[in-house]
């Protein structure tokens, strides 16, 4: 018994020096950095321990937390309806028609192409002078085409519709697989029950799509708490700072401004702020699945 | 003293005593550029290079065309004091972060102040940091103005002198040529580092500035600055441009001009030879090419750009890459560079070269230009100083209602508190 749980601890090392290697040690890291004042470009000032002076600094950054509402609409908005059209998609592919498998495949491309090439294909798609929503919306009429990438009051509504096409088939895709794992004999059951179509969505499919529903809504939010690239290609945070996410504040800090320590401080507020989501949602999956439970 | 130059001679003899072998074998000079636009020039650059060292093989790293992206690449690179990285390119504002965070090597013992002098001062200064200088500069750029010859010799106008000018200019010929397609300027107005030199050149331009150099305390408060940057809001952007300049970097401003949609149009001396080329443009042959005006009663201002070549402070061999930045900067390659590409030289001789003259007639009257061209702050906290001040000119443009005097004074505040930095110790 012994030599097997040494064995199974051997297995399991190479993942682990993994995890720790790629994983634990930057957040450690991070963790640590965020105590320091560390500006890169002015060395001889040192790494200067600060305790809690840059989390103070980021409360009462006004930028921070503008980015931190931007941040929050961002998902807010983009979350709901992502879960919605993927549930609207799932449903449809859950069907059987002619040529099923073949959409189910198309439908994946938005995902499947990296985010900085769709970005760029987004800021042409928005493009003020021969962008494609502008002829779609007033045809050979110039004046008056939008320059929504330009447009504060736009800017996170265009970046919003090119994250909700990307990342919707990733909803469909966990949705579609919530549907399939639910039995055919409960729909013929609610049937002869007399149930009519939106019955049974509404008691039988929904109530046992839930754990799918709230897998998408997790990975969802972790991902999209972190959204960078979308901004980094179309906007670089303009105009006016309305699209500078969290992620992306934190990046021109750390990576083009040099300071290390505040960067850091953004970066772990980031990682908490997932982490905080993230306990929530299991939290009420297994709350969820306890009263299935005992019902 | 003596013992730096003993210190110094001991570390030059070691390695030379260990390089020396291995140039005769296979010695690697890596070096980190962006996508160049006439790669070709470059490739038999280094080839003539390679065949006059016999045994030095220059590797080249591409990196992204953006100067912020570039930044962030050499950053890490530096920060990280890899070794295997010896020449870079560096853009105009660089050299006092790199210099400041010990990344850049002092060329002084290579490049004397002799040498120095046969190049344009405005980009050797934008070199220099703290009495030493780190870079040599391979390119000049400065802020022009391009204009629609036709249309202002249809409408009678010289060449407008005075930005209130140009805006009644363009309003003018946008009456006159009724046409949907037309607006009266274009320049670069997206949040990011070409807003910054956009707006100086108007807040120059005017008699304010970006910052006090002595006293290192902002100035985008002061009145001159904030009648330069509502002007731009409502007559520039307001009254003869569109809303989607707010979203331009340089690309998308020039197509706009080539295709022939743009009155005026700000740039670099590089749109000139794109715009006249009936490849690319619309409007070949019907460019004109000007000092950017100025208001009433202060001089016009450009904003300098450009590109330098430095070593690597963590070169194992900063003798051979030294060599080879001597090779790139000299006049022969720089004249071909020019030739191929229309990039302006750096070195003061060449703007008497008759061959470069005739592929560049306009390069005699942007050498006042350059000279006079104003560097952005020169400072090692620069990029953080920069974003601040693209957030500033960026939502008082963005948005019209905000109150600029109050934007400004928030702007003026964080700068000063990074600047304060500076501040605290000084440098050893």
């Amino acid at each position: 018994m012994k030599g097997s749980h040494r064995t199974a601890l051997l297995f399991l090392l190479p993942s682990f020096i993994f995890v720790a290697v790629f994983s634990l040690f930057p957040i450690f890291e991070s963790f640590r950095l965020s105590f320091y004042r560390l500006i890169l470009t002015l060395p001889w000032l040192g790494e200067k321990m600060v305790g809690w002076q840059n989390y103070a600094d980021l409360w009462q950054d006004p930028v921070a937390i503008e980015s931190l509402f931007t941040t929050l609409i961002f998902v807010g908005v983009t979350i709901p309806l992502e879960l919605l059209f993927g549930l609207g998609i799932a449903l449809v592919l859950n069907e059987a028609f002619h040529g099923r498998g073949l959409l189910r495949a198309v439908v994946l491309v938005p995902w499947a192409i990296p985010t900085v090439v769709s970005s760029q294909m987004w800021r042409f798609i928005f493009n003020d002078r021969y962008g494609l929503i502008n002829f779609i919306f007033f045809g050979g009429d110039v004046s008056r085409y939008l320059a929504p990438l330009a447009d504060p009051h736009l800017a996170l509504i265009a970046i919003m519709a090119a994250e909700i096409w990307k990342t919707t088939p990733f909803a469909a895709l966990i949705l579609l697989a919530g549907l399939q794992s639910i039995p055919d004999d409960l729909y013929e059951a609610a049937s002869i029950d007399g149930a009519t179509a939106w019955q049974k969505f509404r008691h039988v499919t929904l109530p046992l799509l839930r754990p799918a529903l709230l897998l998408a809504l997790l990975f969802r939010t972790i991902d999209s708490l972190r959204v960078f690239d979308l901004v980094f290609v179309m906007t670089q945070g303009g105009p006016a700072d309305t699209t500078n996410v969290l992620q992306f504040y934190g990046y021109k800090k750390t990576f083009a401004e040099g300071m290390i320590g505040y960067g850091s401080a953004i970066a772990v507020a980031v990682f908490l702020m997932s982490l905080i989501f993230s306990l929530a949602y299991l939290r009420f999956m297994k709350t969820r699945d306890h009263e299935g439970m005992t019902r | 003293m003596a013992h730096a130059k003993k210190f110094l001679f001991c570390v030059i003899s070691f390695f030379y005593c260990n390089a020396a072998p291995t140039v005769a074998q296979n010695t690697e000079i890596r070096f980190v550029s962006w996508k160049a636009e006439a790669p070709k020039v470059w490739d038999q650059a280094i080839a003539d290079f390679e065949r006059q060292n016999p045994g030095i093989k220059v590797v080249r790293e591409i990196g992204p065309q953006s100067s912020t992206q570039i930044h962030d690449l050499l950053s890490q690179k530096l920060k990280n004091r890899d070794s295997r990285l010896d020449v870079f390119f560096m853009d105009t504002i660089w050299p006092a972060e790199f210099a400041s965070a010990g990344w850049a090597l002092p060329l002084d013992r290579y490049f004397p102040a002799a040498e120095q002098y046969k190049f344009l001062p405005a980009p050797i200064s934008a070199n220099q940091y703290r009495g030493q200088i780190f870079g040599v500069p391979l390119f000049i750029d400065a802020g022009v103005l391009y204009y629609r010859k036709d249309l202002l010799e249809k409408y009678g106008f010289a060449p407008p002198r005075l930005w209130p000018e140009l805006v009644e200019q363009a309003k003018t010929i946008l009456a006159g040529e009724q046409s949907m397609q037309l607006v009266g300027f274009s320049g670069q107005f997206k949040q990011y580092e070409g807003l910054v030199c956009n707006m100086m050149e108007y807040i120059l331009s005017g008699g304010g500035a970006l910052w006090d150099e002595k006293r290192m305390t902002s100035a985008l408060d002061q009145p001159a600055a904030l009648e330069a940057v509502r002007f731009v809001r409502d007559r520039i952007i307001g009254e003869i441009s569109h809303r989607g300049v707010l979203s331009y970097e340089e690309p998308e401003s020039l197509v706009l001009f080539t295709q022939g949609r743009a009155i005026f149009h700000r740039n670099w001396p590089y749109a000139w030879t794109i715009a006249n080329d009936p490849a690319n443009s619309k409007i070949a042959g019907k460019v004109g090419i000007a000092p950017l005006p100025s208001f009433a009663g202060a001089k016009g201002a450009a904003a300098l750009g450009g590109w330098q070549l430095g070593v690597s402070r963590f070169s194992m061999k900063p003798d051979l890459a030294w060599r080879f930045v001597a090779f790139m900067t000299s006049e022969k390659i720089q004249k071909r560079i020019g030739l191929a590409t229309g990039r302006a030289p750096t070195r003061t001789a060449l703007y008497d070269d008759p061959e470069l003259a005739g592929k560049m007639p306009q390069l005699g009257s942007l050498l006042e230009t350059f000279k006079q061209a104003v560097p952005r702050p020169r400072t090692p906290v620069y990029v953080p100083l920069s974003n601040i001040m693209q957030r500033y000119f960026s939502s008082v443009l963005a948005l019209p209602n905000t109150d600029i005097k109050k934007r400004a004074a928030l702007a003026a505040r964080d700068m000063d508190r990074l600047l304060d930095l500076l501040r605290e110790k000084q440098m050893p």
